[in-house]
């Protein structure tokens, strides 16, 4: 959940403005945290192994489970079929669990549509299969722009759609969120399942980029 | 018209579509104390004490100088605090005095002379 960001010295989102110091005291809003999570689990709202254990779940999800999804929904049209139809649930299929009571949108990019995602109020992203987004996903440029000119958007990550292509941008909020299916690379007609997962990056599953080709995967 | 008309039609987290600068494809790794905020983030809103959308708009209600001057997960637990005294949860005093207790911990105690405990002590 982020939000604008309009004064003059746009600072990294999420960059920690104090982080613990030489002298190894912690910065304000570390004790402030540290402060509210005590009172929280000492009021008996919560428990400080649900914390411990979040933090493993945060730390287990990472775009290589988009990009097992993506992969297999390349080699199999059934699951494709069933992914496109009810994301979470597909997901769920392949052992990826769901830690919060979001829906998943899988939308399908193909020669006519290129999709793209972004959270224009806040950060929604798909963190059950992506794990948590990049920095840039939380600032204002994307946020403000994404929805509005897109395609200028995308030439700034080096992605060029013809104009022929129609642009659809998905604007996520706190219960539905989406990931991006990119088109699978030409070329890759003999790949396994493994093999074809190595192509798709985070960015293609928010829809900045392509899967990488073949030849990149060479480079 | 006077301009402050535009407060009221976007609030600070309404920003899609509006001018902005060139995308600069920044990240970085999460500080310790900014993964334990967003675990508490995710475990509040599994009880319900504070859901996600709770949260977006404890957020948006922090208003824009301190959302402008504030790093994201700074935003975040000031509005968990906020949210808390809202719902007499917590009270400013308990918090307060909790963070004083806290700060206490990494300062020396009398006669030590190495100034560094650590944070499990």
């Amino acid at each position: 959940m982020s939000t604008s960001h309009d004064h003059p010295h746009d600072h990294p989102e999420g960059d920690s403005h104090e982080p613990i110091g030489t002298d190894g005291k912690p910065g304000y809003y570390d004790v402030m945290e540290t402060a509210v999570r005590e009172l929280f689990i000492e009021h008996g709202l919560l428990r400080a192994a649900e914390i411990r254990r979040q933090i493993e779940v945060l730390d287990s999800r990472t775009p290589a489970l988009g990009a097992q999804v993506v992969a297999k929904a390349w080699t199999d049209s059934g699951f494709k079929a069933r992914l496109l139809e009810d994301g979470r649930s597909a997901c769920e299929e392949l052992g990826i669990t769901f830690y919060d009571d979001t829906l998943l949108i899988v939308l399908e990019n193909t020669d006519r549509v290129h999709n793209l995602i972004v959270c224009t109020l806040c950060s929604c992203y798909p963190r059950p299969v992506l794990g948590l987004p990049p920095d840039w996903y939380k600032l204002k440029p994307y946020r403000a722009r994404a929805v509005t000119e897109p395609r200028k958007v995308l030439e700034e990550f080096g992605t060029f759609i013809h104009d022929d292509v129609e642009i659809r941008v998905s604007d996520s909020t706190a219960t539905v969120r989406f990931l991006v299916l990119p088109q699978r690379p030409r070329g890759t007609e003999d790949w396994s399942d493994a093999q074809l997962a190595g192509l798709v990056t985070r960015d293609s599953m928010i829809g900045v980029a392509f899967a990488r080709s073949p030849a990149e995967e060479v480079a | 018209m006077k301009g402050s008309e535009a407060l009221l039609k976007r609030l600070p987290n309404d920003i899609g579509g509006l001018p902005a600068d060139r995308i600069e494809q920044v990240d970085h790794v999460l500080e310790p104390w900014e993964k334990r905020c967003h675990a508490l983030a995710d475990v509040l809103d599994f009880h319900k004490i504070i859901s996600t959308e709770e949260k977006r708009r404890g957020v948006e209600s922090l208003g824009a100088e301190i959302i402008g001057k504030l790093s994201y997960y700074e935003r975040w637990i000031a509005a968990f605090a906020n949210i808390a005294f809202q719902k007499g949860i917590l009270t400013p005093t308990e918090l307060a005095e909790r963070m004083r207790e806290v700060e206490r911990r990494f300062e020396p105690s009398p006669g030590e002379s190495h100034a560094t405990p650590g944070r499990s002590s």
